[in-house]
């Protein structure tokens, strides 16, 4: 989810930016261990194995809700692995949430639910891992994670932190979901559900946690997203990532390829964000430092110097260059900046430079 | 942190093509020669190092690796030498004690402390990780644990606890060290690869900082966590040498077989270890901050403390209680403000930000009054007034607290009053006890004051020991247990990513 044209119309045209410049030395690295995979695999098979038999005890201990005798019904199964299936499965995801919500009669989870968004105006589905239904009259959605939690605590910050983003993503759709069907949406409960191995074994434990902020900030998220029809009707037809994942073209042509078609839809370029989720990000941080565009360092920079075009500009200014109008307000400090710093650090001695 | 002054920082980098440096001086201890550590794990698996290289920075290293660090043997047997030399070096640095005297009270304490130092903060994690892991095993079979995986485990746990305090120098993260002493164009997230800021920072000739970093970050493997390509590797290598083995966990066996995983890590390893002397050298190049030595006081004491605790056996407890909580927030903050105020204190390029903040004004004495008399309670009291003429102007409320840089452990000035002056302002400062030459700059002085100091914010009671049930939890924290339950099932098959419609969920 970018408030970025650039990724807003690689989404609308179904490119998947992962690939495009794939073979370039701006690929991303985004593949995984095997071995990381694999613990995935495992941490999921063994959840499902025996009729979900750990599911069920992890449930019923985590929630206090006895789940032995649940209804599981696997949403993973039976449908084909493509959108017709994705609409097929969030088609059954929200009439059972609605129909369970109506007679709560006994605890059911949808192993592998499906809920639809719209993202910048198109359909986009996401596959929640668990939704318990009929937990105190309540909805729970839940993710499956393979990374172990140790005396109560994560074994990784950022993992904990996406994976609660990941929830809070479905807590919100859930909600529209029931909102659609004319169904309260707070029966989708703000306290999301993880699922972790427990330790240096694979046994699962559960953990509840309140999403609600991560909620309102994924909803402000997604109404950022740039409606892909407005961006449509200012992009002109011959817009293309069809030069840029050319293969068979040479790598300059299709990373300049990609700078002028990235150039003429607009980017947001956001080092945390971009860096960790779009295939685009090494190729839009090396149009960010051909321009010079302050976003290179981050948004702390970035926010810091509005009105200033350029980096090479700041410098200037660092050095006591006249300002213009509109860089009066941050020239001052940048000014001041730079000669606090030259008063306070001595030229520095040429240093060893390693051969190129 | 001053937005203007990143914004210079970032401006500067890219019009120069290479880093700056964010201080004039060093800041962290760095012993020479220090003990270095790089850790790979296998990917996903948060307590299985694949492979552990340690040994002094700048020399050669040794190398534990276990073949399948999923098997319980293999990975223990392999970790031995790593835990057994760790526990030796840790006990024979602690052994050599010095006296210290406080008052009329001496205490002994290590003269030295082992100093760790590592790629980056996620190698401090993993080794807290492998810590707990080790530092509680339980027996398998009817068969104790080795004690010194035991001992090593609990000295990581506490190296890894103690690398939160703030300016401590016993576990060295180096992507950390370097993010302090240096401006370079890489964002925050970016930092955590350490070969992508060393070569922002020393680029090659003629090549920009940017294009240097980039290229580092594409090629570079730092580790604890493997990349597919490198896990691609290693699993067709553990396929091989587990089906080589055959079950067996004997060294005989093993010996001979292990080898092409040994170069493997061994490919990884080097470059690594090359790069931490590299930065190591560089930062040690520099003079150290005067507070340097206290801080790693400080240091050698917790060092010396823990050391007697954990080879008598001590157990620590694996969460803490309320009272230990806020006491450790206490232990955390206060270092921290002291850190943060001797640095800028001490290094002129550290005192920039405040300076741009309005935390700290700097200026010319243009006037001193030290038989100025103000009435106190009952009886009039000698103090003295300067006029500082600053060359910006500044805002300051009336009643601001400052202290002089050169005083900064002492007591504080107030502001009296603050006048346009020129380009800059004239501000009245009134210091808040008895004149003393060492209290006082001298008229022409070019001098700074901040709200910095370094003395402590006064005694402060220790939290109650029996806390108030407001702030007790319903069940007392678990004690220490093992976490090892399930450590010897058999290991999940690897899978690769391109087989799935959506490996991106394993992420
Ligand atoms: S990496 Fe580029 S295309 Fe992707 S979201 Fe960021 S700026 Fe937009």
């Amino acid at each position: 989810m970018h408030a970025c044209p650039t990724a807003a119309v690689a989404f609308a045209a179904r490119v998947d930016t992962n690939r495009v410049l794939t073979g370039t030395t701006l690929e991303m690295p985004f593949g995984q261990s095997p071995f990381a995979i694999g613990r995935g695999v495992a941490f999921e098979a063994l959840l499902r194995r025996h009729g979900h038999a750990e599911l069920r005890r992890v449930l019923t201990e985590g929630l206090g809700v006895d789940f032995s005798q649940a209804g599981i019904e696997n949403l993973r199964e039976g449908y084909q692995p493509n959108t017709t299936g994705l609409k097929l499965r969030a088609s059954v995801t929200r009439s059972r949430m609605a129909e369970i919500i109506a007679s709560p009669a006994e605890p059911v989870v949808l192993d592998g639910a499906v809920l639809r968004a719209d993202v910048g105006g198109l359909p986009a589905f996401f596959e929640a891992d668990e939704m318990a239904i009929g937990v105190g009259g309540e909805i729970v959605v839940g993710e499956n994670k393979s990374w172990p939690v140790v005396d109560g605590r994560p074994t990784d910050e950022d993992a904990l932190g996406s994976a609660l983003d990941q929830a809070a993503t479905y807590v919100l759709l859930g909600r529209r979901t029931l909102d659609d069907a004319g169904v309260d949406p707070d029966r989708v409960s703000s306290n999301a559900v993880l699922v972790t191995p427990r330790n240096t074994g694979l046994t699962a434990v559960l953990h509840r946690q309140n999403v609600d902020g991560r909620v309102r900030r994924i909803e402000r998220l997604l109404s950022a997203v740039p409606h892909v029809a407005d961006i449509a009707t200012s992009v002109p037809a011959d817009v293309t990532f069809d030069v840029a994942a050319d293969t068979s073209l040479p790598e300059q042509e299709r990373v300049d390829a990609f700078a002028e078609v990235s150039d003429r839809l607009g980017r947001v370029y956001e080092p945390a964000s971009c860096l960790s989720s779009c295939g685009f990000a090494w190729a839009c941080r090396q149009c960010a430092f051909a321009t010079g565009d302050p976003a290179l360092s981050g948004g702390v920079v970035a926010r810091a110097l509005p009105g200033v075009v350029s980096l090479s500009r700041v410098a200037e200014l660092s050095h006591g260059a006249p300002a213009s109008a509109v860089e009066a307000p941050v020239a001052g400090p940048l000014a001041r900046a730079g000669r606090l710093y030259d008063e306070a650090v001595p030229v520095p001695a040429p240093r060893r430079r390693r051969p190129a | 942190m001053s937005t203007a002054m990143e914004a210079m920082f970032a401006g500067r980098i890219h019009q120069d093509g290479h880093a700056l440096r964010r201080t004039t001086l060093r800041h962290t201890n760095l012993t020479d020669p220090a003990l270095g550590i790089c850790l790979w794990r296998l990917g996903g698996e948060r307590f299985r190092a694949a492979a552990v290289a340690w040994g002094p920075i700048g020399g050669p290293y040794k190398l534990a690796v276990a073949g399948e660090p999923r098997n319980r043997d293999l990975y223990f047997s392999a970790l031995l030498p790593f835990a057994a030399d760790l526990c030796k070096r840790i006990r024979r640095v602690a052994a050599t004690q010095v006296a210290r005297q406080r008052g009329r009270h001496t205490d002994y304490l290590p003269a030295d402390a082992l100093q760790i130092v590592v790629p980056n903060r996620t190698t401090v994690a993993a080794l807290g990780l492998l810590g707990r892991y080790l530092a509680y095993l339980s027996d398998r079979g009817g068969v104790a644990p080795d004690p010194a995986l035991v001992e090593a485990g609990k000295h990581l746990r506490f190296y890894a606890r103690h690398a939160r305090v703030p300016g401590q120098a016993l576990l060295v993260p180096l992507d950390r060290l370097l993010a302090e002493h240096w401006a370079t164009l890489l964002s925050p997230f970016e930092q955590a690869n350490l070969a992508a800021v060393d070569a922002q920072i020393d680029p090659p000739r003629g090549v920009h900082a940017f294009d240097s970093g980039f290229a580092a970050e594409a090629s570079a493997r730092i580790g604890p966590e493997p990349t597919e390509d490198i896990d691609r590797i290693t699993d067709e290598l553990l396929a091989r040498f587990n089906e080589a083995r055959g079950g067996a966990t004997e060294p005989a066996t093993i010996g001979p077989l292990i080898a092409p995983i040994e170069a493997h890590y061994r490919r990884l390893v080097d470059p690594v270890w090359a790069l931490m002397a590299r930065v190591v050298d560089r930062e040690r190049a520099l003079p150290a901050a005067p507070s340097v030595p206290r801080r790693f006081e400080v240091d050698r004491e917790a060092f010396g403390r823990r050391v007697d605790w954990v080879t008598g056996g001590g157990r620590y407890r694996t969460t803490d209680t309320p009272r230990q909580a806020a006491m450790t927030l206490r232990r955390l903050e206060e270092p921290l403000a002291r850190y943060e105020a001797e640095k800028a204190i001490e290094d002129p390029a550290a005192m920039v930000p405040y300076l741009l903040d309005g935390e700290a004004v700097r200026g010319v004495v243009a006037s001193l009054n030290d038989q100025y008399r103000v009435r106190f309670r009952v009886k009039a009291v000698r103090r003295a007034i300067i006029a500082l003429d600053t060359d910006d102007p500044v805002i300051l409320p009336l009643g601001k607290k400052l202290w002089w840089t050169a005083t900064a452990h002492d007591h504080h000035w107030e502001v009296q009053d603050v006048t346009a002056n020129g380009a800059g302002s004239r501000i009245t400062l009134m210091l808040y006890a008895a004149p003393t030459p060492a209290r006082l700059p001298g008229v022409g002085d070019r001098i700074t004051f901040s709200v910095l100091h370094t003395s402590s914010d006064g005694y402060r009671l220790p939290p109650p020991q029996n806390p108030p049930w407001t702030h007790t939890s319903a069940a007392p924290p678990a004690p220490p247990e093992p976490i090892d339950a399930g450590d010897g099932d058999p290991p999940a098959a690897a899978v690769d990513g391109a087989t799935l419609p959506d490996p991106g969920v394993y992420a």
